[in-house]
């Protein structure tokens, strides 16, 4: 047993599984508020790092700068995109609403296609020292960057939800619209809020990925990859999607590592977090933190 | 129930769109398919492949046609979607007289249709298993109207396998080099695997258990921590650029010390411009003499052909392009053999295209290897040039001025000529 | 009263449950429906190779699209992994016919209920879930199984695909498009007419009960789970006949081509169509087989003129085609939810109660 690969490895999933657990914040904190599965949430990263890439190479601006126009244009596009298309799919069945993120993930796709080409196109240099040292493993200082970010996020929305009036308006929201409606709290609000953060925080996610892998149109893959880790933390938990990502993160790296080292059938890595996936559905449907519900029958 | 109302509505429908997408076929012209990927998985490098057949075809219109006939073409971008390739060659079927393909999955859809059809097949799969047109080796089909040019995949990967040793000599090495095929589970990349580690296996490799990664671009942090911990010093990147990066990339923050052989479609000046300096010194094979920057009797020609679709003659071309073009051109040449001797059909190209050996199209030299294709052995080309990319860290621009600069730059290093075996054939 | 030639009466005064029952209640839909068939006969002689090419590519895909509706539509489960039954039954049924030499006559059922017993197999864990769940774990045997195809050699030919035999009855081989469209034909008009006749029967009817009110389903005594797994087994069903016709037709299967994209297209063909309606199903499967056609069509009519210049449409017009067919479904869910079935019965009420609005 190679325990310093096995501690790398771990190191490295950890890393990682804090960007996974980001994006499946953003895809949870959709479904909590307005019931609806964002499929296109790959897309959403993938258009938040074509624009940080457009804003950084067109205008020469710093990154931060890039980095913050960039957020506060998911921002916006997040809310007129609830606006336009999803409100009135208020009420419809759920594979309805499912089909409609699809067909936008589709649009979009294409349409990042057509803008910016479908070669992969890497982001300029940003930090000075490209990795640094996180214990005894070298690792790309933008993943450190999104780690302290990724707690960052956590963080805050954790107080959002506690401690605002808006949080407590969205927790309500999705507990019961009608109640929340008679209370006095603008569901359409809470629902264009929900949109504009999810689709702000995805384009961060992106801009990591793009600093890292380059941007290109196969970014938006990242967006299926988050589903085993929503449902292991459960669909409406926070919290739960944020250790949902760390262990898938943690997952495929020990999977490869039990891959290569002993079991050697080679694509471990890829498959093991649906196999894990089913497993959990079939012990713990609502995942380990979810909310369950009950019926009497 | 109106359930056939609406079929009746259907097939008017498409008859309707018959006569929408049909294209009229001048009697006199002669009639290709051109299959391309300019928008789907494929499309990095599927876009400056199909360009060059396109460009290429246009020039041979300017220039008189084949035997004083027009190329009546047609370019459909099936985006990598089987069906639409299959419902696209029925349309052609009966009306074309050879098709140029792109890649693994219309090629081998295909396989059986063309077969049956008589319509030589021009891919840029460069699968070994459609090597063999008379079947009864390893191939397990016979493809007779399958042609490509260039080194098929396993000859290429045997190719660097051979220059892996070599090098390994040349630097020294004490006891038996390492060598790992690293890859997706996918078709193309598995295309030359089993080859490559047998041949590396018969040159004195141990060969380590094969790592996998995606086709898609993402974080391979594990795989190169496996890969260093391995200690292999040699390991063939099977898969196609977009992914290739990112593991160049990875490997690179993680520190492997390892030399990476490439494949034909996976680096590329796209590749290596993302990649920055993360893909400095990797070999990888070019099917033609020359690239881009070179200067080779053929480049008149390229530059010329170029200047169809780029007035201005400022786009940089790459490998890719250039492949293209000398495949469109062994086509036309076969044609024109086939127009002299019978008259332009499917059979009369497929012997057009055994009537010459080691051909290089007029006005190519240096630029298109010499090929041969015999009516046992569809393996044309048994020699590659290998080059090392030379990539510094720098910022944004075109890469034509990257080029121009020195920032990326392509190092012929080696020339191997691979032994044309037997029991090589097929796989 | 219930088989004038061509009026209904408005109301309801069916008198018998056989009555209730009927599949064409006048006699002109059940005239219409012949017609339509004994058209469709002749098409191979009217159409050319393309357009017969897209009908029987509709024929197929048809099929499996309808059995998908079972399960959504009319059962109410989720399913994002059509595609890889579809691609099970394919690789079966040329497996059959290959290395077991069965005739592809009887392979194509065969494969159908291979396909069952592997959709049995995700529906028992399946049925337990519901909703979201249910959607997120066909996702996973979308690429769990997809994962298979590649690795086992054995059955699917990995790497290289595996090539099917051309279809053949009692040794007369079927040849060429033309007649493998009536092959086609003849198993549409089998699977659809099963497909309505399921759901006049008291199974059908518990379907449309599990997915109306389950917990009052379940309190008459209808047994979820064995519905649930039952619409699973047959949604493989449908899909594993329409996948091993697709296999003989194209002669070959490759792994390649049932990824999650695949799966997505079922869905919109479902949806788009009109969950719960059997014409629907094939009016949204010509939809889809129909609209990048149509694109393409369009772009080609478009390349080279005043708006392609001006919106420099020529390199982008593929990226139209995608851009069309995702905005077309979003478009088609937000001002038609209820699919092209429910606005033809719309216009057909139309027509029906002229000049009455009601």
């Amino acid at each position: 047993m190679d325990w310093t690969l096995l501690f790398q490895l771990l190191v490295s999933g950890l890393i990682v599984g804090a960007l996974y657990g980001v994006v499946a914040m953003c895809f949870v904190l959709v479904y909590k508020a307005s019931q609806v599965v964002n499929f296109a949430q790959g897309e959403f990263m993938l258009i938040g790092a074509w624009a940080c890439w457009w804003l950084l190479l067109k205008f020469q601006l710093p990154f931060f700068a890039a980095f913050l126009i960039t957020l506060a244009f998911m921002m916006a596009f997040g809310l007129i995109l609830q606006v336009v298309v999803l409100k009135p799919l208020i009420g419809e069945p759920v594979i309805s609403v499912i089909m409609v993120t699809i067909g936008l993930s589709i649009f979009f796709q294409a349409l990042m296609k057509w803008l910016f080409g479908v070669s992969a196109q890497p982001f300029p240099p940003i930090f000075a020292e490209p990795s640094i040292n996180v214990l005894g493993l070298q690792v790309k200082t933008v993943y450190a960057m999104s780690t302290l970010i990724s707690i960052g996020i956590m963080i805050s929305f954790a107080w959002f939800f506690k401690f605002s009036r808006m949080g407590l308006a969205m927790r309500a929201t999705a507990f019961n619209q009608q109640v929340a409606q008679s209370l006095g709290i603008s569901v359409r609000q809470v629902f264009a809020l929900s949109w504009g953060i999810s689709a702000m925080v995805s384009a961060l996610a992106g801009v990591v990925v793009g600093v890292v892998n380059g941007v290109s149109p196969a970014l938006s893959f990242f967006g299926i990859k988050v589903f085993p880790a929503v449902i292991l933390g459960g669909l409406d938990s926070i919290v739960g999607a944020v250790v949902g990502g760390l262990v898938i993160g943690v997952l495929e790296n020990l999977a490869h590592y039990a891959d290569s080292q002993l079991l050697r059938w080679g694509n471990l890595y890829e498959i093991a977090p649906f196999y894990v996936l089913i497993l959990i559905l079939m012990i713990r449907p609502y995942g380990l933190f979810g909310t369950r519900d009950i019926e009497r029958v | 129930m109106d359930v056939k109302r609406m079929m009746a509505g259907a097939v008017l429908a498409g008859g309707a769109l018959l006569s929408l997408a049909t294209t009229v076929v001048v009697a006199q012209g002669i009639s290709i398919g051109h299959l391309a990927d300019f928008s789907g998985p494929t499309a990095d490098v599927g876009g400056p492949y199909g360009q060059g057949v396109a460009d290429a075809i246009a020039h041979i219109n300017k220039h008189g046609g084949v035997a004083g006939r027009k190329l009546e073409h047609e370019t459909v971008d099936y985006s990598y979607q089987v069906p639409r390739a299959i419902s696209t060659y029925k349309n052609w079927s009966g009306r074309v007289v050879a098709i140029q393909g792109w890649g693994t999955a219309d090629t081998e859809a295909l396989v059986g249709f063309v077969t049956k059809d008589k319509i030589p097949y021009f891919s840029a799969s460069y699968a070994a298993t459609l090597t063999d047109p008379a079947g009864g080796s390893k191939a397990d089909k016979a493809t007779p109207y399958n042609f490509f040019y260039g080194p098929s995949y396993s000859d290429a990967a045997r190719g660097l396998v051979q220059w892996a040793a070599d090098d390994w000599k040349k630097k020294g090495g004490q006891g038996k080099p390492k060598y790992v095929h690293m890859g997706a589970n996918h078709p193309y990349p598995n295309s030359p695997k089993a080859a490559a580690e047998e041949y590396a296996r018969e040159l004195g490799f141990e060969v380590l258990p094969p790592i996998q990664f995606a086709l898609t671009p993402g974080d391979y942090t594990a795989q190169c921590l496996t890969l260093r911990q391995s200690g292999a010093q040699y390991a063939y990147l099977g898969n196609t650029a977009g992914s290739n990066i990112s593991i160049l990339k990875a490997c690179q923050t993680v520190g492997v010390q390892v030399q990476f052989l490439g494949n034909v479609w996976g680096m590329d000046e796209n590749a290596m411009k993302a990649a920055g300096s993360a893909a400095n010194n990797v070999v990888y094979p070019v099917r033609t003499s020359a690239i881009w920057t070179d200067k080779a009797p053929g480049m008149a020609l390229m530059r010329e052909i170029s200047k169809m679709s780029d007035p201005g003659g400022t786009a940089y071309r790459a490998s890719h392009y250039l492949a293209a073009v000398c495949a469109t051109l062994y086509m036309k040449e076969a044609m024109e053999w086939a127009a002299a001797n019978g008259g332009v059909t499917g059979e009369n190209i497929r012997k057009g295209m055994y009537a010459r050996q080691n051909w290089t199209p007029k006005g190519t030299e240096g630029v298109c290897k010499p090929s041969t294709w015999t009516a046992q052995d569809h393996r044309s080309l048994l020699q590659l040039d290998l080059y090392r990319a030379e990539v510094k860290d720098a910022p944004d621009a075109p890469i034509a001025e990257l080029v121009a600069k020195g920032t990326i730059q392509m190092r012929r290093i080696a020339t191997i000529d691979l032994l044309r075996k037997k029991e090589w054939l097929g796989w | 009263m219930a088989s004038t030639i061509a009026l209904r009466p408005c109301g309801d005064f069916k008198t018998s449950y056989g009555s209730d029952q009927i599949v064409f209640p006048t006699r002109l839909s059940l005239g219409f429906c012949i017609f339509g068939i004994v058209a469709l006969c002749f098409a191979p002689l009217v159409l050319g190779k393309y357009g017969l090419s897209l009908l029987v590519q509709i024929g197929y895909l048809g099929i499996a699209a309808l059995g998908l509706n079972i399960l959504v539509g009319f059962t109410g489960q989720i399913s994002i992994g059509h595609a890889v039954f579809f691609g099970f039954g394919a690789f079966a049924s040329a497996y059959f016919s290959n290395k077991l030499n069965v005739p592809v006559f009887f392979a194509i059922p065969l494969a159908g209920l291979a396909t069952t017993a592997v959709g049995l197999v995700f529906g028992l864990p399946a049925a337990r879930l519901k909703g979201l769940y249910l959607a997120i774990a066909t996702l996973a045997a979308q690429f769990i199984l997809q994962d298979f195809f590649a690795r086992a050699g054995w059955f699917t030919g990995g790497v290289a695909g595996t090539a099917a035999k051309s279809f053949s009855i009692f040794g007369y081989d079927v040849a060429g498009d033309h007649q493998y469209f009536y092959v086609v034909l003849v198993y549409v008009v089998l699977m659809y007419l099963a497909a309505t006749n399921l759901m006049r029967t008291r199974d059908g009817r518990a379907l449309v009960a599990v997915r109306d009110h389950y917990l009052s389903a379940e309190m008459m005594g209808i047994n979820l789970m064995k519905y649930r797994t039952m619409s699973f087994g047959l949604a493989a069903f449908y899909a594993g006949i329409g996948g091993a016709l697709y296999a003989h037709y194209l002669g070959f299967v490759s792994v390649e081509g049932f990824d999650i994209l695949f799966s997505i297209q079922f869905l919109a063909m479902v949806i788009i169509g009109g969950l719960g309606s059997i014409m629907g199903t094939l009016m949204g499967t010509t939809f889809m087989v129909l609209l990048p056609e149509v694109m393409g069509g369009l772009a080609k009519m478009l390349s080279g003129s005043a708006i392609d210049r001006m919106l420099s449409l020529s390199e982008g017009i593929v990226f139209l085609r995608e851009m069309t067919i995702g905005a077309v479904i979003v478009l088609f869910l937000v001002f038609e939810p209820d699919g092209l079935a429910h606005r033809w019965r719309q216009i057909r009420a139309y027509w029906k109660l002229y000049p009455f609005s009601h």
